[in-house]
């Protein structure tokens, strides 16, 4: 079996191919940041507490600080970049402008990528669902009111669109 | 950062086997990385190589066979909590999985890292302890299994050997009897327990206990069995004055273990009433029939 310093790897981002070399301790934090210059991904804490970082990985959330760039072998991974919808701001980020869910907005990219997983896999979540699935990102300024109402929101705007 | 780390990702749980034959001393495994990349960043990870055993076929599945429920240690915190099959079979397994971390983390930390980790707190042990749980070992010349209370030699100190990697864990099913976890942390979510504590119990007709297994994890340094407690309880009708007394019991046992400490005069109330809100059901049950 081969080992590497330097690895070779494969994956999509945010709907391109891109072909990287990693180092082995190198978390894909690193990768997008550093070496794809994709400053959207913010890093907190760095060890897994505050979700800054939370990118879609094969539609899961996860924390880039945490995750070695090796892995993302082979994935479909969507960071904030990759928020999009047709000419528009996607459901979650015009809910998010509306009902004031942003101060700072150094949380906000790991929030809004927390959300597209939970509403991809669970479109029309309760309010305690919310409040579950986005506690593993911390944010200090607005308080998560304005947030759960704007998930709830966005998830409403999205159900809508697909009746439409 | 260790910059002379490297890194392999075998195609085969073989070919991973084989290489730790060769280099297990010098290797540290990868699955979910929660726990190994902070030892990256932070550089106490004194391993040459990673070997990154997250994508092993062999390592994943939930399936209920004639030796018991087995879950492979590949399987991630989040299938755990999505797995009807363990719902059934191991609803206090479940339960550890509900305030495991974030929803970040339990959807790659994997069980067999969370028991490889050897943590004091590791949530999902106490569950594996009452549920008598066995571990099967792979090795490069077949198979070592060992209960799963043998598999923590102190605190982050693991007792798999170098050249092994935990394959999957036996476990016997809970169906029918009264399964719980409980947990005290700083905050619900992303909190690492101070106290945690799993039960596996059946009454029978008499409305005495037939059947107790109690485990209690974090403010030992490992998690342990509570025996002394399980025997206290046999045969004996749960009512209030008694689950305060086995409750009193599993504090007492506790600081036999882990000695007194600043912490203790929190602790030893804490898991006294941890134990009788954990057991409390089986005490109104009776008062209904």
């Amino acid at each position: 079996m081969e080992t590497y310093r330097y690895i070779p790897v494969e994956f999509t981002l945010n709907g391109v191919k891109v072909e990287l070399e990693v180092e082995a301790g190198e978390t894909s934090l690193h990768a997008i940041r550093d070496q794809l210059s994709l400053k959207g991904t913010k890093e907190g804490c760095g060890i897994g507490e505050c979700g800054a970082c939370t990118i879609v990985v094969d539609g899961k959330s996860v924390n880039a600080c945490l995750m070695p760039a090796a892995q993302l072998q082979g994935c479909e991974v969507v960071t904030i970049e990759g928020l999009e919808h047709g000419e528009d701001f996607h459901p979650l980020q015009q809910a998010f402008m509306d009902r004031h869910a942003v101060q700072c907005g150094f949380c906000t990219p790991g929030i809004l990528m927390s959300s597209l997983a939970l509403l991809k896999e669970n479109p029309y979540p309760s309010h305690d669902e919310i409040v579950e699935e986005i506690s593993g990102n911390l944010c200090r300024c607005t308080g998560y009111q304005q947030i759960v109402t704007s998930i709830e929101d966005a998830a409403k705007r999205l159900s809508r669109e697909k009746e439409e | 950062m260790n910059t002379d780390l490297e890194y392999a990702r075998p195609g085969t749980l073989e070919e991973a086997l084989d290489f730790l034959w060769n280099h297990g001393k010098e290797t540290n495994l990868l699955a979910g990385g929660t726990d190994v990349v902070i030892d990256v960043r932070s550089g106490k990870l004194r391993a040459k190589y990673l070997v990154d055993i997250s994508r092993l076929s062999d390592l994943k599945g939930i399936e209920i066979k004639e030796e018991g429920l087995v879950i492979g240690a590949g399987v991630t915190l989040s299938e755990i909590h999505d797995s009807q099959i363990i719902s059934r079979f191991a609803p206090s397994l479940r339960k550890s999985s509900f305030n495991f971390a974030s929803r970040q983390i339990r959807n790659t930390a994997t069980i067999g890292g969370n028991v490889g980790n050897a943590s004091p707190s590791a949530d999902t042990v106490p569950p594996l302890i009452v549920h008598e749980t066995t571990a099967v070992l792979g090795n490069v010349n077949g198979e070592r299994r060992v209960p799963i209370d043998y598999l923590f030699a102190g605190p982050y100190k693991s007792a798999v050997r170098p050249e092994e990697i935990i394959v999957r864990f036996i476990l016997k099913p809970a169906e029918g009897k009264f399964n719980d976890f409980q947990k005290i942390g700083r905050r619900k979510s992303l909190a690492i327990a101070r106290i945690n504590m799993a039960v596996l119990a059946e009454k029978d007709g008499e409305g005495t206990f037939s059947f107790i297994r109690l485990a209690l994890g974090s403010s030992t340094p490992t998690p342990r069995r509570m025996k002394d407690v399980e025997d206290f309880l046999m045969g004996k009708r749960p009512d209030r004055a008694l689950l305060i007394e086995g409750g009193l019991k599993m504090a007492e046992k506790m600081i036999e273990v882990s000695g007194r400490r600043p912490s203790t005069v929190y602790k030893e109330k804490a898991v006294q009433g941890l134990f009788v809100r954990m057991l409390y059901p089986m005490v109104e049950h009776e008062r209904r029939s």
